[in-house]
This record gives structure tokens, C-alpha cells and sequence, in this order.
């Protein structure tokens, strides 16, 4: 799944360490989420939100094959 | 830290370290324990009551060890729990299909039962092994 939490976080001069602090996760976790290698779980999804004041949907964006048909 | 209100709780390094050790230490006792009462029952050392008690002290430090790991489990950061998961899948295929073989080994008599125990020593051996190939893959 894509999504703008790079973007998002260069915007706020925030480092990984800095994101994940204020996530309440690893650094590995942020990194892996930028990567695209990891979706995060609704609840962490939810916080993500609220950190950046974006609907999920601002933030995330599903493949276009992993939408439903 | 704050407190997470979707999730009831938040991980934290520090609190996954102590976990951690708390993990590593009731690993560490429950193995001297297991080591102690294998040697004990062997050489001869105790008089059997005392052998019976080594071996419920072990069997509840073994309990205390996976309490310990549950715990750091359910609090630990969810991408690690993840890694985590996945390292125990590893490890549980390896005992099932380890212990499967050598089942089949055992009955065609080609190796003796106690050598079951070299499937617990390749269970151990999976875990981190997956742990380390996931932290591969998720980085």
C-alpha cells in the first residue's frame, strides 16, 4: 500500500526517530511503513491520522489491485 | 508516554527491553534448572523427593518463561510482534516437521528416541533465525 508518511513527515522537519516517538513505535516500524513493506494496523492508522490531521485516505492509498472489484 | 486509547496500551522501548530481559532471565533460570535436575536424576545427587521438586520448579520456570515472552508479545511494538509471529510459525513448522521425521526415523529404528531432542535444539535454533530474517525483510 502507498502512502504519504514520508512527505508528510519531511514537511514537519520530523526525523524517523521523531515520528515513531510520537507514534508510540519502533523506528523500524516507520521505516518499514515509508517502505511500503509494512500496512499498519487500523488502531496505528488511526494515529498516524490524527498526528498529521489527514483522513486515512489522504495518507494511505490502496494498490490499485488490492481494491475490491 | 501517553497512553493509547484504541489499543489499551503503548509500546515503548524501555518497557520492551525490561520484557525483554524479563524474558531472557526466566529463559536463563529455567534452563540452569533443567540442566541442574537432568545432571541431579543422572549422577544420583538427591534423594527422589528432592529430584520431584527440581522438576516441578523447572516446569514452573518454563511457565513463568512463556508468561514472561506472552507478556512481552502483547506489549511490544506491533511490527515486532509481527516478526515475532512469524519467527514461531518457523519454529513450530520445524518442530512438527522435524518431529514428524524423526518419528519415522525413530520407528525404522534408524536413530534412538532421545534423539527427539535434537528437534527442541533446531525449534530453538528457528526462532531466531526467523526473528533475524524478518527484521531482514521488514527493513
Amino acid at each position: 500500500m502507498k502512502n504519504r508518511l514520508k512527505v508528510l513527515r519531511a514537511e514537519r522537519d520530523w526525523t524517523q526517530a521523531d515520528l515513531a516517538d510520537r507514534l508510540e513505535v519502533s523506528r523500524q516500524t516507520v521505516n518499514a511503513i515509508e517502505k511500503g513493506k509494512y500496512d499498519p494496523s487500523l488502531p496505528l492508522a488511526f494515529r498516524i491520522s490524527r498526528i498529521f490531521e489527514r483522513s486515512i485516505e489522504e495518507i494511505f492509498d490502496p494498490n490499485p489491485d488490492d481494491r475490491p472489484l | 508516554m501517553t497512553n493509547d486509547s484504541l489499543t489499551g496500551f503503548c509500546s515503548s522501548p524501555q518497557r520492551d527491553r525490561r520484557n525483554q530481559w524479563r524474558v531472557i532471565l526466566w529463559a536463563l533460570v529455567w534452563a540452569l534448572s533443567f540442566v541442574a535436575v537432568t545432571l541431579g536424576i543422572k549422577k544420583e545427587w538427591f534423594p527422589f523427593g528432592v529430584t520431584l521438586a527440581g522438576m516441578a520448579g523447572t516446569t514452573l520456570f518454563g511457565i513463568a518463561t512463556v508468561l514472561a515472552y506472552r507478556r512481552f508479545l502483547h506489549e511490544t511494538d506491533e511490527l515486532r510482534r509481527k516478526i515475532e509471529v512469524e519467527a514461531l510459525a518457523l519454529a513450530f513448522g520445524v518442530g512438527v516437521v522435524g518431529g514428524l521425521t524423526c518419528w519415522l526415523l525413530v520407528v525404522s529404528h534408524a536413530v534412538s528416541a532421545t534423539d527427539f531432542v535434537y528437534v527442541f535444539f533446531l525449534m530453538l535454533v528457528a526462532h531466531p533465525v526467523g526473528v533475524l530474517i524478518g527484521r531482514r525483510r521488514y527493513s
